[in-house]
Parts: structure tokens; C-alpha cells; sequence
């Protein structure tokens, strides 16, 4: 959906007379506003460092199961009977969810790069689109896994316990919420089209459910003694400890600490396992849990400001469009929100939730459901000034139905100012989950720099630097690099700065 | 002006209604609800008849919480509002609040024990005594003797109810028992008691009680009401129209977590977030301003660059992240242990002189170099980040004035440099710089509760937290109030500074 396309053209190389630049020689090509922004946006250095380390923690966000994992790549030990058996842990223990993103990351992502059937950015929005589809329905499918298997389960839930059919199912009503929404977003032009997407999404998303369902709940990590004691062989991951691998005996140990065997004359050969960057209270690995919490790094940010984009530009663009008295109602409303710090409203509203329920998903939908007033306000002050354009006027005037004007003609000329927005509210989003896990209500179910941070100083008042010097660096790198896009990118969409360029 | 001025004032209302109503439901609607913590506190496992239980339905009781939830917030508002309908409170001369005594609730199910509710039996009623101090001992006499008897009736109401699950258990009756255990008497009471049942007795016993109970509270309610409606003491507020409407002034209750005035509480703690945040702001303009002015005047040189980069480094360094290093690496003994960890002085600071001097020989560093001691490092963590977007805003505001023809003819008629800086451009981009607060300063409020919980300051942001842990609602609504009001009175200033630095600018 290329906005208003501004032509600017870049300089010409070699010097060239009004004639020819009349005739068309020298000229390049106008770009449309995005390509020529983005394009500016990687002129910057510092941009293009940020981009980088926001794909390396991406990077890790998708392999950190395979690379920091407590359970090995392969297990051999004799069972009572003293048959050999082999076993692959590692793949046994992965979720639905790091299947596919193992998946997209492996094989999506380079047949994105590589395939020669048309545009990359447009094979990069399909892969996006098919896992968005995918990613709904495996949510959806792992939210009805765990109500199955819960103690209370109810009556519909419990029947489908064990049962050969329940991951079809569960991944079935998956792919029809996301049906839904699609069919309810405007992203993919045509109805086909969403259709594929829906169709390999879905078949995307069973397969990785299929093969995931009877993934053993119960997680015991007995490998390493096993492998001391000799009596098993194992080929570990490069760092051999899972983040919720917990060594009681091992609280709080600093950087390089050795694994120590449990039985007294370990035998010659047998691996060492070291704490590269020492322990954390619970004497869980920091390096495992710094790789593993990429994931929620990036995910918080993006969804969270993903469903802060949604409501503050539905709600800006209302107010902006219609003005009078739904502007007044509206804006009484951003305004109650921004009568106080988001800060604390989230502070309130997470605090609230019981802990079982604080999972990384809530976690998003509160971040983004309470810091949406900035994107509401910069949409709506963009409508206002588009709504009495002429290009407006006419879509109005043939008769469009409102979702067409709105977000088909008027949106697309409005939306720069809130997407510089939205790349500074992504580190924003990263800072606020950092504080609240910090005191103490961050997600349960995930390892988080935060978490790893409020850890450094104990109650006892004692101090232990890698617990905040090594997430803190990580979050700090993070949240510059996503500001540094940002201010990137509002330089390349300025008007006023473009002028001085041309 | 004062159109606009008082417009925003009444737009503050509805703001401040919509902001407290959103916090309220959310802490309503929240698992567990209300005082949930409170309530665990007491034991956690809710036996029926056991202590736990009567003592949650006494504080259901206290605070209306089985009402509908828009009812208890409209019951709030009333409190907090200052404008009252209905009967005045009254003012012990302790200055305590006292408040008309409530009804006391029927005994469910009654007509199943007895023929006809038996009517309040009010005894002697009590003439106030001739002093205030007289009055003051009789009100605490008959209020002691009302609320033994009110606690009783809920006693006996909680017991008739855990009689009544077990009965309709028993019965079988459909859809009488609700999730939390407790008794459907509307579903119950659809029924034909059925006497046969054993447990029949059990409930028979309860419900004669809670009758008894209640005929009991009941008569010392319309004593406590007779009293009360004599107006022993002074009543609070301003009246209008008597009887209907007042004026009086708000009423924060009491913390259902510490029984201490809310009041009192905020009074203790808001007064040290605002003075670390009115420590930091001037920090922030002293130190972003010239810093700003320098880099828009030599747009693109070195210092520009680096400055911009430092800046926008810092603006990215969590607040957090910054407040934990302070404290491992500067206060905490561990390492260079050169500031306290904790507090805003030092526990012998009231002894201290006010200024550094020596007492008996000895240097004493005083009151005003402990307490500075003391917020070093939490105003360190509060000011750095705005440093970023103040200097921003001036560099760019610099440059937009630079570039304007008045400064053109100004260098054309040769005024010095510095004079064209300093006079032309400076004056008129400093303007800018006041709606920046906007931005500024509720950040700055939220970054205080961080920096108040990481060098455990006894402020609102750590009032609030320890708020929150307990869901003590009265807390955080009235801590909701205050800091709105503090965020948008400190908005409206912006606006009005803005309005009288800049004649272009009016509100009329």
C-alpha cells in the first residue's frame, strides 16, 4: 500500500544538463515513500546498528531452544534390562511454538530470501501473514492443551483427553478464530489470498501441534548425573542448561562456575559444564535465561505495540474523521487515560491479575490495551487535517463505505508520524515489562531480563553484578536500538528535513 | 482567561470520575476482588462457620462489598465528592467523621422461623449529655453497644448460611449452592421447607438466632439513629439546603490494610515525591537547556553529534537498570559503599542542626547536606532521562529560529553574535520549552515510584505499591485522586505559563 509517493530522486552521479534531465537521462528512478524512507533510514549508521542487534536477538528469540537447552541433542543410556536406547530429549521437550518458529526461522526464512518469484518485500509479507496465521491458531491451540490437562478441566476438555483426534481439533478451532480475525482485518487484498494464507497457516500450525501434543509435561533434568555417573552418553546443546533448570545448591554463583559432580570420583572424560555467566538465585543459568528471554523481549514489544497500534488508530482515526461531539466523547476518554502515568494504571491493572494468570499473553494485551493514547492522538490530529482534502472528499463523495475511507484512502497519508511513534513505543513496552518485572509482576511463565535484574540485589541487601550488569546491558542495548531506529526513521519521513536533502 | 481556566477546572471532573471509576473496576472485577489480601491474611481457607468466615462478612459488612459494584463506587464517590446529599456527618470532637448508622440487614429465610419479624424495640432512649467530652463518652457507649449487637446479626446471618448450604445440599436443591459456597436464598426460599430433613434442625437453630440477632440489633440501631439525629455534635461542612444538600470536605475513609486515615497517609508520603520531583525539574532544564542552545548553535559540529548520541544513550538507559547499579555499585557495601541505601535521612536527623557545622568539636554534615546525601542518587535516576528530550526540543526550537529572516536582519545590521543568540533567538525558543513539562513531568511521576521502590523512599509510588499488594481500594483510589490531580494541575500550569510567556498565545 504505497502512500502518497513522493519522487525524490537521489543526486545524479555524473554532471548532467537541464536538457537531459528533461530527456530522462540521469534521472533515477522515483521511489515510493516507504522504499525512500527506509532508505534513508539505512544511510544511518546508527540505524543499521540497531537493526542488527535487534536481528541477532531475533536470531536467538528463534533458536534459542537448539542452542540453550538443559536437555541434550542426544541421550544413550542402558535401561534395568541393559538394553541401549537412544533417545533425542531435546526435540521430545520442544513446544508447538518453538517447532514453528524453528520452522519459519530454518526454512522460511531463507526460501523468503532466496526464491525468485517476485518482490523480497512482498515474499517477506506473505511469510508474515502465513506465520501470523500460523502463530494465532498454535496460541489458541496451546491455551485449549492446557485446559485439557488441567485439574479442573471441564466436562467439553476432559472428553477430549487422550483421544487421537484432540490436537486436530484443538489446532482446528485455532485456525477458525484466525479465519476470523483475518477475514476481519483488512491486511491481504483479496479473499483468496487470505484463504492461502489461512490454508498454509493452518497446515502449518497442525503439523507443528501433531507433533508437540504428547510432549511429556513433567520436566526432569537428570542428564548431567547421568552422564557423570557414567552410566549414559550425551551429545549437549553449546550451552547445556535450560532456563528452568534450577540448581538449589548453586544460588547466586558468579561467572564460570563449574558444574560440580555430584558423585565423588567422577569419571575421567566426562563433560564440564560451566555457568558462563553465573547463577541466578534460584541457581538457574544467566546465559540460558538471557538467550531464552529474547523472545519475550521482541514479542512484547511488537504485539503489545501491535494492539496499541489497533486501538489508538481506530480511535484517532474516529475522532479526527468525524469531529464534534464524537471528538469530544473520545477525546474525554484518551484523556482519562492520560490523567495519570501509564506507569501506574498498568502498575494497578497487572497487579491485579492473579499470578497464574500473569502469562507473557495477558502481559501484552494489558501493556497494549493501556498505551494507546499517543498513537490515538497523533492519528487524530492527522485526520483532521486530511479530512476536508479533496482526494477524501471524493472518496466520500462515489460513495465508499466508511472502513474504505478511513483505512484504505485516509490512513496511508496519516500513518507515518504514528508508526515513528509506534517504534519508540516498542522500546517503551520493553522498558515497562523490564520495571514490572522488576517489582515482581512480571510474566510466570517465561525467563525475562527484568526478572533476572530484580534478582541482583537480594533481600539481605547483597549485591551480585552479573545479575545486573549482563540483562541490564541486554535490555539497555535493546531499547536504544529500537529508539535509534526510531529517530531514524522520524528524520527520514520529515518534511522539513527532506527539503534541505533534495 | 478565567473562562478558560474554569472550564478546565470542570473538565477535570469528569476526567477525575472516569480515571477513579476505571481504577475502581478494575480492582472490583479483578479474582478475588476487594481486600482480597485482607481477607487471606485472615487465614486463607474459608470454613463456613469458622472465625475466617465471620470475620470476612463482618468487613463485607464494613464496607458493603456484597453490594452491586457500580453501587460501591457511586457509594465512594459520595464520600469523596464535596458535595453531600442526605444527612450530614458529624464531627467528634476528636475530629473524627461519624456517620449515620445503616440498617441492619434482614435474616434471610426468616419467614421459615418466625411469624412476623419482630419489630425494633428501641429501650430508653439516650438524651445527650450537657459537654461534648460527656456526649463524646455516651456516643462511644451506645456506638460500642450497636456495633457488638450488628456484629452478632452478621454473625448469626454468615452461620444461618452455611446451615442453609448444607441443608439445600441435603434437599437437593438445584442451583442454591453459588461458586464461592455460599447459600441462593432467593432459590431456597422458592422451596416448602422440609422439615424431615436432619439437617433441618441445624438451620432451625441458626435462623431462630439470626432472628433473634437481628430484633436485638435492630432496637439499638434506632437508639444509636435517635441519638444521632439529635445532632450531639458539630456537623461537618457547609449547609445548603438542610437535610438535602451540603458542602464538606472530601472523605479518603480508612486503609482497610492498616485502619490508619487514608488522609494521613497520603499527607505523610506525597510531599516527598514532590520534593524529588521538584528537586530533579530544575535539574533537568538547568542542565538540558545551555546544553541544547550549544548544540543548535553549532548545528553539526562535534559536540552536536556526540551530544545527540549521549543523550539519546541515556534516554534509552532504564530507569531501573540505573537505579540498581547506583545501589550495587555506590551504596551497597559490597563495593564503594559511599551512599545510604535506604531513606530520605538518616535516623538521627531530627537531633541534626539545619546547616553542616561542628558540634562539640566534631563535624556534623546537618539536616540539609544529610537529606541531599540521602536523594543524591534517586534524583541522579529521575533527571537523566529527560535530559534527552528537553535538549531536543531546544536544539530544534534554536535552529527553527535561526533560520528566521528576523535574526537575518539582525546579523545584516551587524549585533554581535552573542547579542543574536542570546537576545533574538534565545527569548523566543525558550517558549517551547514550558509545554515540554507536559511530557516531562508525568513521566517523571511514574519514574518515581521506580526510583521510591529501588532506594525504598517512603513516598506515594512505594504507598502505592504496598497498596496494590493488600488491594486495599481506598488506597489506591485516593492515591488515583491525588496523583491525578497533582499530573493534571501540573498540565494546567503548563498551559497557563504558556499563555502569559507568550501574548500570541490566548485561550479566549
Amino acid at each position: 500500500m504505497p502512500p502518497t509517493t513522493l519522487s525524490s530522486a537521489t543526486p545524479p552521479r555524473q554532471t548532467v544538463t537541464g536538457v537531459q534531465l528533461m530527456q530522462g537521462i540521469g534521472v533515477a528512478p522515483a521511489q515510493g515513500f516507504w522504499p525512500d524512507a527506509w532508505s534513508q533510514v539505512l544511510r544511518r549508521r546508527a540505524a543499521v546498528a540497531g537493526l542488527v542487534w535487534i536481528g541477532i536477538i531475533a536470531f536467538f528469540a528463534v533458536f534459542a531452544p537448539v542452542i540453550a537447552n538443559g536437555h541434550p541433542y542426544v541421550f544413550r543410556a542402558a535401561d534395568a534390562a541393559g538394553v541401549e536406547t537412544t533417545r533425542y530429549p531435546l526435540l521430545q521437550f520442544l513446544s508447538a511454538l518453538d517447532v514453528l518458529l524453528l520452522f519459519i526461522g530454518a526454512v522460511g526464512v531463507p526460501l523468503a530470501l532466496l526464491l525468485p518469484v517476485s518482490k523480497r518485500s512482498r515474499r517477506f509479507k506473505w511469510l508474515l501473514c502465513a506465520f501470523f496465521c500460523a502463530l494465532v491458531a498454535i496460541v489458541v491451540a496451546s491455551v485449549i492443551q492446557s485446559a485439557v490437562g488441567s485439574r479442573d478441566a471441564a466436562p467439553f476438555f476432559r472428553s477430549m483427553r487422550g483421544k487421537g483426534w484432540a490436537p486436530f481439533a484443538a489446532t482446528g478451532m485455532g485456525v477458525a478464530l484466525t479465519a476470523l480475525i483475518v477475514s476481519l482485518l483488512p491486511v491481504a487484498a483479496s479473499l483468496p489470498r487470505r484463504l492461502v494464507f489461512i490454508g498454509v497457516g493452518g497446515a502449518v500450525a497442525m503439523a507443528c501441534v501433531c507433533l508437540t501434543w504428547n510432549r511429556p509435561r513433567l520436566e526432569s533434568f537428570d542428564y548431567h548425573r547421568r552422564v557423570a555417573e557414567g552410566t549414559a552418553q550425551a551429545t549437549f546443546a553449546p550451552i547445556s542448561f535450560s532456563p528452568q533448570q534450577r540448581f538449589s545448591e548453586l544460588s547466586r554463583r558468579k561467572p564460570g562456575t563449574v558444574l560440580p559432580d555430584p558423585v565423588a570420583q567422577p569419571r575421567a572424560g566426562a563433560p564440564v559444564h560451566r555457568f558462563q555467566l553465573g547463577t541466578d538465585a534460584f541457581g538457574a543459568d544467566v546465559l540460558s535465561q538471557l538467550l531464552h528471554a529474547c523472545r519475550l523481549s521482541i514479542s512484547i514489544g511488537l504485539v503489545s505495540t501491535g494492539i496499541a497500534l489497533m486501538i489508538g488508530v481506530t480511535m484517532g482515526a474516529l475522532m479526527g474523521y468525524f469531529g464534534g461531539w464524537v471528538d469530544l466523547v473520545l477525546f474525554r476518554v484518551v484523556e482519562i487515560f492520560m490523567a495519570v502515568p501509564v506507569l501506574f494504571l498498568l502498575i494497578v491493572a497487572v497487579a491485579v491479575i492473579e499470578p497464574e494468570y500473569r502469562t507473557t499473553y495477558t502481559m501484552m494485551a494489558i501493556i497494549g490495551c493501556f498505551s494507546w493514547t499517543g498513537m490515538a492522538r497523533f492519528t487524530r490530529s492527522e485526520f483532521l487535517k486530511l479530512r476536508n482534502q479533496d482526494f477524501v472528499q471524493s472518496a466520500r463523495a462515489v460513495g465508499l463505505p466508511l472502513r474504505s475511507v478511513l483505512f484504505k484512502h485516509m490512513l496511508p497519508n496519516g500513518v507515518a508520524p504514528v508508526l515513528v511513534d509506534a517504534s519508540f513505543a516498542i522500546a517503551a513496552a520493553i522498558t515497562i515489562e523490564a520495571v514490572l518485572s522488576y517489582l515482581g509482576l512480571g510474566p510466570i511463565d517465561q525467563a525475562s531480563w527484568g526478572k533476572l535484574l530484580a534478582s541482583a540485589v537480594s533481600s539481605e541487601g547483597e549485591f551480585k553484578w552479573w545479575l545486573a550488569v549482563f540483562p541490564g546491558v541486554a535490555i539497555f542495548l535493546t531499547v536504544l536500538s529500537y529508539n535509534l531506529v526510531g529517530e531514524s526513521l522520524r528524520d527520514a519521513i520529515d518534511p522539513k528535513l527532506k527539503k534541505a536533502r533534495v | 482567561m478565567t473562562t478558560y481556566l474554569l472550564r478546565r477546572l470542570l473538565l477535570m471532573i469528569p476526567t477525575l470520575i472516569g480515571i477513579t471509576f476505571l481504577v475502581f473496576m478494575l480492582v472490583a472485577l479483578s479474582p478475588g476482588g476487594i481486600g482480597a489480601a485482607v481477607q487471606a491474611q485472615a487465614g486463607g481457607s474459608f470454613q463456613a462457620n469458622s472465625q475466617v468466615a465471620v470475620e470476612a462478612a463482618r468487613l463485607e459488612d464494613r464496607y458493603g462489598l456484597s453490594d452491586p459494584k457500580v453501587i460501591q463506587y457511586l457509594r465512594w464517590l459520595g464520600r469523596i465528592s464535596p458535595i453531600k446529599f442526605g444527612q450530614r456527618d458529624q464531627v467528634l470532637p476528636n475530629a473524627d467523621l461519624i456517620r449515620p448508622p445503616k440498617r441492619i440487614p434482614e435474616p434471610p429465610l426468616w419467614r421459615w422461623f418466625a411469624d412476623a419479624l419482630p419489630g425494633a424495640e428501641p429501650g430508653p432512649l439516650v438524651e445527650p449529655a450537657g459537654t461534648q467530652a460527656d456526649r463524646s463518652l455516651q456516643y462511644r457507649q451506645l456506638s460500642r453497644e450497636y456495633s457488638e449487637a450488628r456484629f452478632d446479626a452478621i454473625a448469626a446471618n454468615r452461620l444461618l448460611d452455611s446451615r442453609a448450604v448444607a441443608y439445600a445440599r441435603e434437599a437437593g436443591i438445584e442451583g442454591a449452592v453459588t461458586e464461592q459456597n455460599r447459600a441462593d436464598f432467593d432459590v431456597i426460599d422458592s422451596h416448602i421447607p422440609d422439615k424431615s430433613l436432619p439437617a433441618w434442625a441445624d438451620l432451625e437453630a441458626a435462623g431462630k438466632r439470626a432472628v433473634a440477632a437481628y430484633a436485638k440489633a435492630a432496637g439499638l440501631q434506632v437508639r444509636f439513629k435517635a441519638y444521632y439525629d439529635t445532632t450531639p455534635f458539630d456537623e461537618a461542612g457547609v449547609g445548603i439546603i438542610p437535610g438535602v444538600l451540603s458542602l464538606a470536605a472530601p472523605d479518603f475513609g480508612v486503609a482497610y490494610s492498616n485502619s490508619r486515615p487514608v488522609l494521613d497517609q497520603i499527607l505523610e508520603c506525597l510531599p516527598v515525591t514532590i520534593m524529588l520531583n521538584l528537586v530533579a525539574i530544575p535539574i533537568i532544564y538547568l542542565v538540558a537547556i545551555p546544553s541544547g542552545i550549544l548544540a543548535g548553535v553549532r548545528r553539526g559540529s562535534l559536540f552536536d553529534v556526540g551530544l545527540g548520541s549521549v543523550y539519546i544513550a541515556l534516554y534509552s538507559f532504564p530507569v531501573v537498570l540505573a537505579g540498581v547499579l547506583c545501589v550495587g555499585f555506590l551504596a551497597s557495601k559490597d563495593y564503594a559503599n559511599m551512599f545510604p541505601v535506604a531513606g530520605i535521612n538518616a535516623q538521627d536527623a531530627r537531633s541534626f542542626a539545619f546547616l553542616p557545622g561542628y558540634v562539640a568539636g566534631e563535624f556534623q554534615r546537618g539536616w540539609l547536606l544529610d537529606r541531599m546525601w540521602h536523594i543524591g542518587l534517586p534524583v541522579l535516576c529521575l533527571t537523566y532521562t529527560g535530559f534527552a528530550v528537553l535538549s531536543k526540543q531546544t536544539r530544534a526550537a534554536m535552529l527553527e529560529n535561526l533560520n528566521a529572516d528576523y535574526v537575518r536582519t539582525a546579523k545584516a545590521k551587524g549585533v554581535a553574535a552573542k547579542d543574536v543568540v542570546f537576545h533574538h533567538v534565545l527569548r523566543n525558543s525558550l517558549l517551547p520549552l514550558i509545554t515540554i513539562f507536559v511530557t516531562v513531568f508525568p513521566a517523571m511521576l511514574a519514574g518515581s515510584v521506580i526510583v521510591e521502590r529501588i532506594f525504598t523512599i517512603p513516598g506515594m509510588g512505594t504507598l502505592l505499591l504496598q497498596a496494590i499488594n493488600n488491594r486495599d481500594l481506598e488506597l489506591i483510589l485516593a492515591n488515583t485522586v491525588m496523583i491525578a490531580v497533582v499530573n493534571l494541575t501540573a498540565l494546567l500550569v503548563a498551559d497557563v505559563l504558556y499563555a502569559l510567556a507568550d501574548p500570541r498565545v490566548t485561550y479566549d
